[in-house]
C-alpha cells in the first residue's frame, strides 16, 4: 500500500491503494469519478481516456505509482465552471452518442487532438482517434462533431 | 403514498387511482396504474404532489406547468429515452424543450418494457399515443368547464388551452388541479399523422449533456454506502461445474472480504463468487483462484469439428435435379459465432434487506431478471425491486440476465451490504450468448433467357438459439419450387440474440448469393433483382402484404422494396463504369418489417487492401419518430455488421471460446469507417417499424458484392480477413 497524492480535475487527493492498482480504478473506485469508463482493460478500447499534463492516455495500464504529480483531466473536470467545452458541445449538438459509453474518452482524444492540431485533417482524425473505438460505431458524427468543434478555442489548458 | 398491494395482474382500477389520488391531494391517476407493493418502487414514480395532474402512469403535470414524461423502455444507444417521451409529448401537445424526462424503473404498468426485436418504438406507439392524447382531451374538458364552453371550441398549442372564439388561454399548469377531478375519456381522437409538429424532427438525445460530462448512468457506475464489489468465476468450458478451490489462499488476498462457491442454485451457472473492497481486487483475487472444474461433456466441442459436421449435414439431401439447358450455381457460405462485446461489460449491483431486493440492472429485459431472481432465491415479485439504468450496449447480449440472478444471490447471502458484481472483459467473451454460427448450401439455376427458375438452400446452425432460415422469405419467394431446409449441429455453445438475429448472417449470404447468380446470368444486379421483386406473389398489390416472409419481417410487400432498392441506386450512381479496384454492390433486406437497400462504393488496392468509400441506405421504416436517432440507428447498425463481417469471429477451442480480449476480436475503428455513409428515408405516415436492427443485415453483403466488383474475388467465409483480396 502506498500514500499518494493525485491531482485529478485541478484537486489534489490524498489516496491509500495497493501500488499496482491501475489510475482507472482510483478514479472510479476510490474517487467516485466513473465518467472514466472500464471495457477493456489491456489498453485496446480507450473507454478508460484521461488527459495527463493534457495528452490522451489510457488509465486502465497506467499504475498508480506512475501518475506522480502530473496534472489528470477526466471527462467531469473538462467544463470548468459548468460552461461545456467546443468538443462537448458539438457532441450535444450533433447527437454523437448512441449508448454513450465510450463518449467520454472519445471527447478527451478530440479534445487532445484539436489542442495539438486546431484544424485536422480526416487523416489526422483517423490517425489521433485509431486508439478510441466505439461499439455503435458512431463515427461518422465522431468526425463531424470534431469537424464542427475545429478552430474553436482550444478546450483545456494543458 | 399508499402503497398499493401486491397484485398478479396489472388491471385497469378506477377505484384504486381515485383512492390514491385523493391521498396524494388532488393527484388523478387513469389507464393503467402502478402496482409495486414494494415503497422503494413507489419512490420512484412521477410526483404526485398537491394539484398534481397525473392522467396516468406516464405523465405528470405539475401546477407550475412542468411535464414529466416517463421513458418506459431501457436506453441503449437506440433513442427509446427520446423516442417514446416524443410520442406522448406529441399528442399532448407541449413544448419538447419544457419537459424532464425519467428513466422508467420494472413496472407492469408501463407496459412492453422489452428492448429487443426492435420493438420499443412499434410496441408503444399506440398506447404512448393514446396516453398523450388522453390527458389532452381532459384538460381542454377542464378549461371548457373553466370557461363553461363546449369542448370541441377549445385547441391546445404547446402547453395552453385555448378557446378558440374569445381567445381565452389557461396554460396546462393552471389546468392541471381541475383536470385531476375529471373522469377519465374512454375514447380520444389522435392527430392525424399528417399534423405532427415533434415526429419526424432532429431531436438530440436527453441524456446527451450528462454524457459528454460523465454523469453517472450505468450500471457499472451505481454506488451505494457501503458496496462492496464482487466478481463471478464460471468454468470457460460450457456447462462445466465448480468443484472445490482455493478459498482460503483467496481470502488472505488484499482487499479480498469473501470467496464462496455458488452450486444448486436454479438458474445459476454454478462458480465461485470472490467479494472485495474494490473491483480492482475483486479481479486480481478472481484471477489467483484455482478450482477444479468438472468440465463436463461440452469440452470436445471445437469449430474445426463443427466444420466437418456441418458439411455432412448440409450436403446429406442434395438439391432437386435442374431441368436440362439451366445451367447450374452452387456455392457454400460459411458465417461464425459471435460475442456481443457491447462495450460496458456485464454488470449489476444488489442490495439484499429486509427481504427485499433492490436491484439496479443495465438489462434490455429486466421482467425477465426479475422473474430469475424470484425463481432462483424463492423471493416474491414484489420483493424483487428493479431499477432499470442506462445500458452500456445491448445488441442482444442484456435479454439475457444471468447477471442479475448471479449479483442478487452473492447480495442474499451479504445481507445487508450492496454488492456491485462487474465481469471482467475476459469473462464477457466467455461467457456470451454468441450469434450462432451457419453455413449456407445453395444452389441456383439459370436459363438461357438469363432468368432464375431454380433456388435452393441447405442451411446448418448451431442447435438451440434464434437465427433459423425463414423459408420462403425473398428471394426463395421469387422462385416457384424452391427448397429450404435447416439441419442443426449437435453441441452445447450458448447461442442468442445478436442485433438482427438470422438476418445478421443469413442475409448476407443469400444476397451474396443473388448477386453470383446476376453475374451467372450475365446480368446487372439491380435488374436482376428487381426481375426478382417483380416475380414474388403480391408484387403488384402496392404496399399491400404478399405472402411469405422475408426475412424476420410481418408480411412482406414487393413494392416497398422496389422503392428503396431504386432510391439507393439513384443516390449512388447505381451503375458507374469502373477501373479494376473500384467496385459498386447492392443488397437488400427486409428486417424487423422495414425495407432497407444498401449500396456500397470500395476499393480494393492491388495488394488487396479494402478501403469502404460510401455507403448508401434507402431505408422505408414507417413513420420516423427520431430522425436523429434514426439516422444514428441505420449509420451505426450498417458499420455494425460490417465491423463484425469485416474482423470478427469466436471460434471453439476445447469447448470454450478462444477468443478473450478486443487483442483478438478487432472492432471496425475510425480508419476503417466510411468517410461517407449516407441515410434516406421513404416519407411515410405508416406506423413506425423499429430502427434498431434493420440497418445491419444488407451492409456486409452490399460490401462483398462491391469487393467482387472491384476484384473478382467472392467471399464466402466470413469474417472478410479470412480471404486474400491481392488481385494483381
Ligand atoms: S479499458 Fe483501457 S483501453 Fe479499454
Ligand atoms: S456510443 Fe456506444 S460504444 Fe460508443
Amino acid at each position: 500500500m502506498s500514500n499518494l497524492n493525485l491531482n485529478v480535475n485541478g484537486t489534489v487527493h490524498s489516496v491509500d491503494v495497493t501500488d499496482d492498482t491501475p489510475l482507472l480504478w482510483v478514479l472510479r473506485d476510490t474517487l467516485g469519478l466513473i465518467g472514466t469508463k472500464y471495457g477493456c482493460g489491456i489498453g485496446e478500447c480507450g473507454a478508460c481516456t484521461v488527459l495527463r499534463n493534457g495528452v490522451a492516455v489510457k488509465s486502465c495500464r497506467l499504475p498508480l505509482k506512475s501518475v506522480g504529480t502530473a496534472k489528470i483531466t477526466t471527462i467531469e473536470g473538462l467544463a470548468t465552471s459548468g460552461k461545456l467545452t467546443a468538443v462537448q458541445q458539438a457532441w450535444c449538438k450533433l447527437d454523437v452518442a448512441q449508448c454513450g459509453y465510450c463518449q467520454g474518452g472519445q471527447i478527451l482524444c478530440a479534445t487532445a487532438l484539436l489542442t495539438a492540431t486546431p484544424k485536422p485533417t480526416d487523416q489526422d482524425i483517423d490517425e489521433a482517434m485509431s486508439g478510441n473505438f466505439c461499439r455503435c460505431a458512431t463515427y461518422t458524427r465522431v468526425r463531424q462533431a470534431i469537424h464542427a468543434a475545429a478552430g474553436s478555442t482550444p478546450a483545456i489548458s494543458p | 403514498m399508499s402503497s398499493a398491494s401486491p397484485s398478479p395482474a396489472p388491471t385497469l382500477d378506477r377505484r384504486s387511482f381515485l383512492k390514491v389520488s385523493a391521498l396524494a391531494g388532488g393527484g388523478l391517476l387513469v389507464g393503467t396504474y402502478f402496482r409495486f407493493g414494494s415503497s422503494t418502487a413507489m419512490a420512484q414514480t412521477l410526483p404526485a404532489a398537491s394539484g398534481t395532474f397525473n392522467p396516468n402512469v406516464f405523465i405528470s403535470i405539475a401546477p407550475s406547468g412542468a411535464v414529466t414524461l416517463i421513458a418506459p423502455n431501457s436506453e441503449m444507444g437506440q433513442g427509446a429515452k427520446t423516442a417514446l417521451p416524443m410520442i406522448i409529448a406529441e399528442e399532448l401537445d407541449v413544448s419538447w424543450d419544457k419537459v424532464t424526462i425519467t428513466q422508467g424503473d420494472l413496472n407492469p404498468a408501463y407496459g412492453r418494457q422489452s428492448a429487443v426485436g426492435s420493438g420499443s418504438t412499434p410496441g408503444n406507439y399506440g398506447p404512448l399515443r393514446q396516453a398523450g392524447a388522453t390527458a389532452r382531451a381532459m384538460l381542454i374538458e377542464a378549461a371548457a368547464q373553466t370557461w363553461n364552453v363546449p369542448a370541441r371550441d377549445c385547441t391546445t398549442e404547446n402547453g395552453t388551452v385555448i378557446h378558440q372564439a374569445s381567445g381565452r388561454r389557461l396554460t396546462y399548469g393552471e389546468l392541471a388541479a381541475k383536470a385531476a377531478t375529471l373522469p377519465v375519456p374512454t375514447d380520444v381522437a389522435l392527430k392525424d399523422p399528417k399534423d405532427f409538429k415533434l415526429l419526424g424532427t432532429r431531436v438530440p438525445g436527453v441524456d446527451n449533456e450528462k454524457i459528454v460530462t460523465g454523469q453517472a448512468l450505468y450500471g457499472i457506475d451505481q454506488r451505494l454506502p457501503g458496496m462492496v464489489y464482487a466478481a463471478y468465476v464460471k468454468c470457460p468450458v460450457f456447462g462445466g461445474k465448480a468443484g472445490d478451490a482455493n478459498l482460503d489462499e483467496v481470502k488472505k488476498l488484499p482487499g479480498v472480504l469473501d470467496a464462496f462457491v455458488l452450486n444448486g442454485i436454479t438458474g445459476l451457472t454454478s462458480g465461485v463468487a470472490v467479494v472485495a473492497d474494490s473491483t480492482w481486487h475483486a479481479f486480481k483475487a478472481a484471477e489467483k483462484l484455482k478450482v477444479q472444474w468438472d468440465q463436463g461433456p461440452g469440452v470436445t466441442q471445437s469449430s474445426v469439428d463443427m466444420a466437418k459436421q456441418a458439411e455432412s449435414l448440409g450436403k446429406a439431401a442434395p438439391a432437386p435435379a435442374l431441368p436440362s439447358g439451366v445451367k447450374a450455381v452452387e456455392a457454400a457460405y460459411h458465417y461464425p459465432f459471435l460475442a456481443h462485446a457491447t462495450l460496458e461489460p456485464q454488470n449489476c449491483t444488489a442490495l439484499f434487506k429486509g427481504g427485499v431486493m433492490e436491484m439496479w440492472c443495465p438489462s434490455q429485459v429486466p421482467g425477465s431478471g426479475q422473474r430469475l431472481v424470484t425463481q432462483g432465491l424463492g423471493l416474491a415479485a414484489h420483493d424483487v425491486v428493479v431499477h432499470v439504468t442506462r445500458l452500456g450496449g445491448g445488441f442482444g447480449r442484456r435479454g439475457s440476465n444471468e447477471f442479475s440472478l448471479e449479483v442478487a444471490t452473492i447480495a442474499k447471502k451479504m445481507e445487508g451490504t450492496p454488492v456491485k458484481l462487474t465481469w471482467s472483459r475476459e469473462h464477457d467473451f466467455a461467457h456470451d450468448n454468441y450469434r450462432s454460427n451457419g453455413w449456407h448450401f445453395l444452389q441456383g439455376g439459370v436459363d438461357g433467357a438469363g432468368q432464375l427458375v431454380a433456388l435452393h438452400d441447405s442451411f446448418v446452425k448451431m442447435t438451440g438459439g434464434p437465427g433459423d432460415m425463414a423459408g420462403g422469405g425473398f428471394p426463395f419467394n421469387a422462385v416457384p419450387g424452391s427448397q429450404v431446409q435447416s439441419s442443426k449441429l449437435t453441441g452445447s455453445v450458448p447461442t442468442g440474440y445478436w442485433r438482427a438475429p438470422g438476418d445478421n448472417g443469413n442475409t448476407w449470404a443469400t444476397q451474396s448469393f443473388v448477386d453470383e447468380l446476376a453475374h451467372a446470368a450475365g446480368r446487372d444486379p439491380l435488374d436482376f433483382t428487381l426481375g426478382l421483386l417483380a416475380a414474388v406473389p403480391g408484387a403488384d398489390s402496392p404496399g399491400g402484404p404478399a405472402g411469405g416472409r422475408g426475412g424476420r419481417g410481418g408480411g412482406f410487400a414487393p413494392p416497398k422494396m422496389v422503392t428503396v432498392l431504386k432510391l439507393a441506386t439513384e443516390k449512388a450512381g447505381w451503375g458507374k463504369k469502373l477501373p479494376r479496384g473500384q467496385g459498386q454492390g447492392l443488397a437488400v433486406t427486409h428486417t424487423n418489417n422495414a425495407y432497407v437497400a444498401i449500396v456500397a462504393d470500395v476499393t480494393v488496392s492491388p495488394q488487396g487492401v479494402l478501403k469502404i468509400q460510401k455507403l448508401t441506405a434507402a431505408v422505408d421504416a414507417g413513420q420516423i419518430i427520431n430522425l436523429s436517432s434514426a439516422e444514428a440507428q441505420v449509420q451505426g447498425a450498417m458499420l455494425d455488421g460490417l465491423s463484425a463481417a469485416w474482423f470478427q469471429k469466436i471460434t471453439i477451442e476445447g469447448g470454450a471460446a478462444a477468443q478473450a480480449n478486443f487483442n483478438d476480436y478487432p472492432v471496425l475503428r475510425m480508419e476503417n469507417s466510411p468517410p461517407a455513409v449516407e441515410v434516406h428515408f421513404i416519407k411515410s405516415l405508416a406506423p413506425p417499424t423499429g430502427l434498431g436492427e434493420p440497418g445491419l443485415p444488407a451492409a456486409a453483403p452490399a460490401v462483398c458484392n462491391a469487393i467482387f466488383a472491384a476484384t473478382g474475388k467472392r467471399i464466402r467465409t466470413l469474417p472478410f480477413t479470412d480471404t486474400d483480396l491481392k488481385w494483381a
